[in-house]
């Protein structure tokens, strides 16, 4: 533990906590799809669809993933593979930032790659209606061809239908279900609260009702943050969701894990709550994923050090 | 089945389990109608069934491509009524006109928009319209039609029944046989959209398989949507020229649009992919075998044999019918979902595309507007309309619509001068004199190039239903004011500025020629100076422009 805290790093590549990336990586890296096929297919659904998501960003899938799709047109993991990569390039093209400040031109660069995304996901949706994973994709493409708030729910209920509480998804349903894209923030939460319950206790879906609230935070202008994390109903939930998930027995180091974790350290730094920051962080070590940090600076490594190191002071 | 003629009609005849019924078919619909005279042939229908009293238990239709009187009764009544159908075609109660048409204006048809996308203001396309000529239809219009259309030649006679009731007479005047409608394309590219509500129609060559696949179609929408609509309807309907459209139609519940619009794109991706399931099929097959036999066993087959009989095709057992929905086989399905994928046009609900996924729009305005004599828009310069030799049309922020004088579908016309011309192409372009400078002189050019057979005098509209040009927006207005002020002041202050420091150095004490400094303040001077000027000047021009 000691060491632990001492420590400076801040790991923030998914790899580093999910073998199967690193070795989905290393795979896609050589152009071995039947690698690739024999690590995807022992996946179980969920660490599959974001073991697929977290490979997004690799560089030059496209005429690889193309060549793989016309040999075998049937490839369901080749086809979320693909969207997610078109999605990404488009997404780069985008930037994160709000739509206020994007141009013209690259909102239709944006829109023409999420197309193309979409073309191939239609297709590999209509051959595999029961891969989540491809539902999950095809949420990343609703959401930024703005195709609205009753589609976004019926591809996430695609996604659930074929695996129930699929995470993943759930992610990317939140995120349209914010103001700033389709939804509001009564929808938001309601989502977050209603998903969390209806998932087995310990499971990381309580990372929802986190996400609602850091969104909340930092998307709306008119939210005083410190009367919003004062109000006791909010700092209740928060740690009803924590004592769902993190903080649960039955909580495992599964998908999802590390995401809960970093959203519970932010929330309760937001909180000033330094002994339940410190659980989580101790939680982590030196491993962390970049949302939501991300949503309130730039540098997410040294915002995460200055939080540890702050939550870990009184445990020295 | 036995094939007879009854009167130099073609007639089918079939021995039916239930009570006795028969029809009588014309080969004429809604899509024979030019758009100039949309609605006759419901009015004729209404007419001569007007005076009629009948015993049976009757009813008339006009769809698409057949205009048919059906009775069920007795022979004396089967015979009473068709007789009388016969009797009121030769002699039109013109007397009940006005009355019957108010009847029929009252009972509009459901609305079908996909039509028009496809097909145009001509053939099938019609149908999307309003009924706008009913109002000016007379006696004289109404009795050319039935020469053309209800003849003895374009018509069939089915009888579900052990013999032809005796007695029949069908006397029909002597005409020719139509040729099916011509099935004019305006959509250049499909996969189609546009935005209506939500709904997809596609045409196809028609036969057991099309069939098939309509049903299975209709099962997989019905399931898919169920959640997200209050209802589905999917219509498979065959036309005589060997081709078939298939129809759905999605009501939406509220806020549900948008999903139901990408259920439905999923649907058509699946089926288009081949997702067809074999057992599926086997029970659209079952079912549809099960349904002909029992059509049979009711006579309602033979409606269907009297079209194909109008049609030039031969009449079909029920064998034949069954045997060839039998070979239908998942396969062949798939092959049919293919090419009506390709051939669909999709209609989205209001605010959403179908780029997103791999639609084509379907044109909604023209490519370009012939030349011609430019008038301005009224208060604004953007707007223009055009009148040439070969055409008019109407241009303005973002909008081209023309229609050429030889290929106007309609003309509606009304007392304030204001002028629609609908295209073959079903684009509109509006004339309205209020909008644009100088306009009736266009208006008396439209009267004159579009023949009397096109125009349909509409009925005066309220004055706020008269198009006005959008008077200025104050906040533009003001800002175009501020821009003109501040560039003319500025201007004069630079140009001024110039001029003395061109004065300063031309007068100044010892020295023979102007210093460096001074000429590049000059120069400076010069050129802020006219360019702030040209600004001035072009938001003076616009706020002149717009107080006309």
């Amino acid at each position: 533990m000691r060491a632990m805290i001492g420590s400076t790093d801040v790991v923030l590549d998914a790899a580093a906590a999910y073998p199967e990336i690193a070795g989905l990586r290393a795979a896609l890296r050589r152009r071995d799809w039947p690698a690739c096929r024999a690590l995807l297919d022992q996946l179980e659904p969920t660490a599959r669809s974001a073991a697929l998501q977290s490979c997004a960003g690799e560089l030059g899938l496209e005429e690889f993933l193309r060549g793989v799709l016309a040999a075998d047109v049937t490839d369901a993991a080749a086809a979320a593979l693909l969207g997610h990569h078109l999605i990404h390039v488009g997404w780069e093209i985008r930037s994160g930032q709000y739509a206020k400040h994007v141009g013209a031109r690259q909102f239709d660069r944006f829109h023409d790659w999420l197309r193309r995304a979409e073309l191939v996901l239609i297709d590999a949706a209509a051959r595999h209606p029961k891969d989540p994973a491809i539902w999950t994709a095809r949420l990343l493409t609703a959401r930024g061809l703005q195709l609205g708030l009753a589609e976004a729910r019926r591809r996430l209920d695609r996604a659930v239908a074929a695996q129930p509480h699929h995470l993943p998804a759930q992610l990317q349903f939140l995120q349209s279900a914010c103001p700033k894209w389709d939804g509001t923030w009564e929808v938001a939460h309601e989502f977050a609260r209603d998903a969390m319950l209806a998932a087995p206790p310990g499971s990381p879906h309580a990372v929802l009702v986190v996400h609602a609230h850091v969104e909340h935070i930092v998307g709306d202008d008119d939210t005083d943050v410190v009367r919003y994390l004062a109000d006791d109903t909010i700092r209740a939930g928060i740690y009803e969701a924590a004592h769902r998930s993190i903080w649960h027995p039955e909580f495992r180091r599964g998908p999802g894990w590390v995401q809960a974790f970093t959203a519970f350290a932010l929330i309760f730094t937001m909180l000033d709550d330094r002994r339940s920051a410190a659980t989580a962080f101790a939680g982590l070590g030196t491993l962390a994923a970049e949302y939501p940090w991300n949503q309130i600076g730039s540098d997410v490594s040294a915002q995460i050090r200055e939080a540890r190191a702050w939550a870990y002071e009184e445990a020295v | 089945m036995r094939r007879l003629e009854v009167d130099g009609i073609p007639a089918v005849l079939a021995p039916v389990t239930g009570p006795a019924h028969a029809g009588l078919v014309f080969r004429v619909g809604t899509a024979d109608e030019p758009l100039a005279r949309r609605g006759i042939t419901r009015l004729v229908e209404h007419l001569v069934t007007d005076g009629l009293d009948p015993a049976g238990r009757t009813s008339w239709t006009t769809g698409p491509e057949h205009t048919w009187f059906h009775v069920q009764g007795s022979p004396t009544e089967i015979t009473e009524f068709l007789t009388g159908v016969c009797e009121g075609l030769r002699n039109p109660p013109a007397d009940r006109l006005a009355e019957v048409r108010e009847l029929v204006q009252g009972a509009r048809p459901e609305r079908d928009p996909l039509p028009m996308w496809r097909h145009g203001a001509r053939g099938f396309g019609v149908v999307s319209y309003p009924e706008w000529a009913l109002p000016g239809l007379t006696e004289a219009h109404l009795r050319e039609w039935i020469s053309r259309w209800f003849t003895r030649e374009n018509a069939a006679l089915w009888v579900a029944g052990d013999e032809v009731p005796e007695g029949l007479r069908l006397d029909l005047p002597a005409g020719v046989r139509q040729a099916p409608p011509a099935a004019a394309r305006t959509l250049p590219l499909t996969p189609a959209w546009f935005t209506g509500g939500v709904g997809w129609d596609t045409v196809i060559a028609r036969g057991p398989e099309a069939a098939v696949f309509a049903n299975v179609l209709e099962r997989r929408v019905h399931r898919d949507l169920r959640d997200l609509t209050a209802q589905t309807r999917t219509e498979y309907v065959p036309r005589s020229d060997g081709t078939a459209r298939i129809l759905i139609v999605a009501e939406a519940l509220p806020e549900q649009s948008e999903a139901a619009l990408g259920g439905l794109v999923d649907v058509l991706a699946a089926v288009r992919a081949g997702q067809i399931d074999p057992d599926e099929v086997a029970s659209v097959v079952k079912l549809t075998g099960e349904g002909l036999r029992e059509s049979e066993s009711r006579g309602a087959r033979l409606p269907g044999q009297a079209f194909n009989l109008l049609a030039g095709r031969e009449v079909q057992t029920l064998e034949e019918a069954l045997a060839e929905v039998r070979a239908v086989t998942a396969a062949d399905v798939a092959r049919v979902a293919v090419e009506a994928y390709d051939a669909g046009l999709l209609m989205t609900p209001p605010g959403s595309t179908a780029e997103w996924a791999g639609y084509t729009a379907a044109p909604a305005m023209s490519d370009t507007v012939p030349a011609g004599r430019v008038h301005r828009g009224r208060r604004d310069r953007a707007l223009r309309l055009i009148s040439g030799a070969e055409g008019v049309g109407v241009t303005g922020h973002g909008v081209v619509a023309a229609v050429r004088w030889d290929s106007c579908a309609a003309l509606l016309s009304w007392p304030d001068g204001g002028r629609h011309l609908i295209g073959e192409d079903a684009v509109t372009v509006r004339v309205e004199p209020t909008m644009y400078r100088g306009a009736d002189r266009v208006v008396r050019e439209v009267d004159a190039r579009i023949p009397e057979r096109l125009r349909i005098e509409m009925p005066a509209r309220d004055r706020d239903r008269i198009p006005q040009p959008e008077p200025a927006s104050g906040a533009g207005t003001g800002r175009l004011y501020a821009t003109a002020i501040l560039c003319g002041v500025l201007a004069l202050f630079l140009l001024g500025g110039g001029l003395w420091i061109l004065v300063q150095s031309l007068a100044g004490p010892g020295t023979g020629n102007p210093r460096g400094e001074d000429v590049l303040a000059l120069a400076g001077s010069l050129v802020f100076g006219v360019m702030l000027g040209r600004h001035g000047w072009t938001a003076g021009r616009e706020l002149g422009s717009r107080r006309s």
